[in-house]
């Protein structure tokens, strides 16, 4: 009975990041935005309404497919998906059918210092509906309300084979498409937003050799909801099979409050969407010339920079793996090294000090002030141990809310930091002239004794020396017989 | 048909709209004449260059009239009846 194989597949729905709909003008940052001002006669379906394709739809999808390995289809197709409901004003969508833009590609992804493989199907693209809204305002208990802002946004739909084994696996690989969306800055990837959206199926089965029944999972809304909706349903269809019952191939929904998966009443009876050829949208060649120039200007994907990072900068794992989460902040890692290489040093104060200060901020890299020239010259600060990593960390906190330099802060709050063991001097003779006792408990071996002094140092300069420093210039003294 | 796509009509425009019916009728059973057996039902021509859009916004502007000539709106929403069989997404 343990030896259940567990088969889980994904489709998964970005955004994909353009300022103008998929076949319109109108603007798709409809967050704030009242209901119904992105709208036009094309998105609101409109008769006599006609689509145009927006350039920057198909060049982001090229790119996807692309670094997903995909093979990619010589023509554009446009299907419509045909089915009634309010939020779809045309009683189509425009999607693709029989034709996407790639296929047979795949993904990779680490889980547990394991390199694991998904394969694509498919990626296709295609817009999205508007949003129906069943509480608030007047309504009616039998009224909905509908805003068509997020109508025509374009949307790309990644379908995986079932090559998943288990929740954690899909957790995993949901996060590696989620860092590839954003490397190729090709989507957002927010899962809270909406603009990465992930359905999934699960089948269980006894006999490794064949698949089991296959359920659908959906309205999983966080890498967590998804981790949690496919466990619930590895246990839920393990009792079933335990207690030798039949799993029904249906879809559920995950409730986030109940945790539970729900099946979804009736329906479902395998829709019949009567795909068929956007009559005004005619087909046509992808441009060779093009492909390769969108080709070539792939960046280097999270998995191989991780890897590199880790070989180049001989990083951990995790050290690798937090700095390549984001490739703003990866890139910030690497224009730092090129100002002071110190792979380690810099990885350190960027995986703990400048995270923190930017959740704090609530901001990203390229949203704060911090340089990568102003952040390493801080570093070199204290390499020299001209000032102490406590000051530092202070230091920076004010660089990041101000946008000043280190030693504007520095001077503004007008620490004189002691930048030289030539001015430590005067006040270690001072602390060593009057406290005799403990020079003579050092002298006779007590370590205790030594770092009393370096507390009495440190509370002469106040903390603007470095420690490191103070323990020198401490121990010469003593040792020059003092 | 006017009554299934909801539109009012003077009987003059639907005199009109007969004629142009009529003659887009007459028109396919023109085309029925042609021997279309070894070409596929959805295949049709493929652009070379297809006209494409900018991705900039632009507002269209012209949302009230829209909003006008809905049947009803409520807080600048479309007012729809209920429909509880799906699930959203
Ligand atoms: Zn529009």
């Amino acid at each position: 009975m343990n030896n259940l194989k567990i088969t889980i597949g994904l489709e998964v729905h970005c955004q994909l990041s353009t300022r103008a709909k998929m076949f319109c003008r109108c603007g798709t940052d409809y967050i704030g935005k009242g209901p119904n001002s992105l709208t036009c006669p094309v998105c609101l379906g409109l008769p006599g309404s006609l689509p145009v394709l927006n350039q920057r739809v198909l060049d982001l999808a090229l790119q996807l497919a692309l670094a997903l390995g995909c093979r990619i289809l010589p023509k554009v197709v446009f299907h419509r998906k045909n089915y009634f409901y309010p939020d779809l004003p045309k009683g189509y969508q425009v999607s693709q059918y029989d034709y996407p833009i790639g296929v047979n590609g795949s993904i990779d992804y680490a889980l547990q210092g394991q390199r694991k493989s998904v394969r694509i199907k498919r990626v296709h693209v295609e817009e999205d509906a508007g949003k129906l809204v069943h509480e608030g305002m007047a309504l009616m208990p039998d009224q909905s309300g509908v805003d068509f802002n997020r109508s025509g946004i374009p949307l790309a739909e990644i379908v995986t084979e079932p090559d998943i084994r288990s929740p954690e696996e899909a957790r995993e690989c949901l996060m590696m498409f989620r860092s590839l969306v954003r490397y190729l800055e090709v989507s957002d990837g927010n899962m809270e937003e909406g603009s990465l959206r992930c359905d999934a199926n699960i089948s269980l089965s006894r006999n490794p050799g064949e698949m089991g029944v296959k359920v659908e999972v959906k309205n999983m809304n966080s890498f967590r909801s998804v981790y949690r909706a496919l466990s619930f349903e590895v246990e839920r269809q393990k009792v079933l099979l335990h207690e030798g019952k039949e799993i029904s191939q249906e879809t559920r929904h995950w409730d986030e409050i109940k945790h539970v998966t729900v099946s979804s009443r009736g329906k479902e009876e395998a829709e019949d969407y009567r795909y068929f050829p956007d009559p005004d949208l005619l087909p046509f060649s992808i441009d060779e010339a093009s492909l390769m120039n969108i080709r070539e200007k792939l960046p280097e994907l999270p998995l191989e920079r991780k890897e590199r990072f880790m070989l180049e900068y001989e990083l951990t794992e995790s050290e690798a793996g937090v700095l390549v989460s984001s490739k703003m902040l990866a890139d910030f890692f690497e224009e730092c090294l090129k100002e002071l290489n110190k792979p380690k040093t810099v990885c350190n104060w960027i995986t703990t000090e400048v995270l923190r200060n930017l959740k704090n901020l609530g901001k990203n890299i390229n949203q704060s002030e911090i340089t990568p020239k102003a952040f390493t010259e801080l570093l070199r600060m204290i390499e020299k141990k001209e000032i102490s990593g406590t000051i530092a960390k202070s230091v920076l906190e004010e660089m990041f809310t101000s946008g000043m330099n280190a030693r504007e802060v520095i001077s503004k709050r007008g620490i004189s930091f002691i930048s030289s063991e030539k001015e430590l001097e005067n006040i270690v003779v001072d602390v060593i002239e009057n406290n005799p006792q403990s020079v003579a408990d050092y002298l006779g071996g007590k370590q205790k004794a030594f770092n009393f002094l370096v507390g009495q140092v440190m509370r002469q300069t106040r903390g603007q020396a470095s420690p490191e420093m103070v323990k020198n210039v401490l121990y010469k003294q003593l040792s020059a017989g003092g | 048909m006017a009554h299934l796509s909801r539109l009012e009509f003077t009987e003059q425009e639907l005199e009109t709209f007969f004629r142009d019916l009529n003659n887009i009728l007459v028109h396919f059973e023109k085309l029925d004449t042609l021997d279309l057996s070894n070409v596929s039902p959805t295949s049709h021509i493929t652009w070379t260059s297809p006209p494409v859009n900018p991705d900039q916004p632009v507002e269209w502007g012209r949302e009230e009239e829209v909003m006008r000539a809905a049947p009803k709106v409520e807080d600048r929403y479309f007012i729809v009846p209920k429909i509880v069989d799906k699930q959203e997404g």
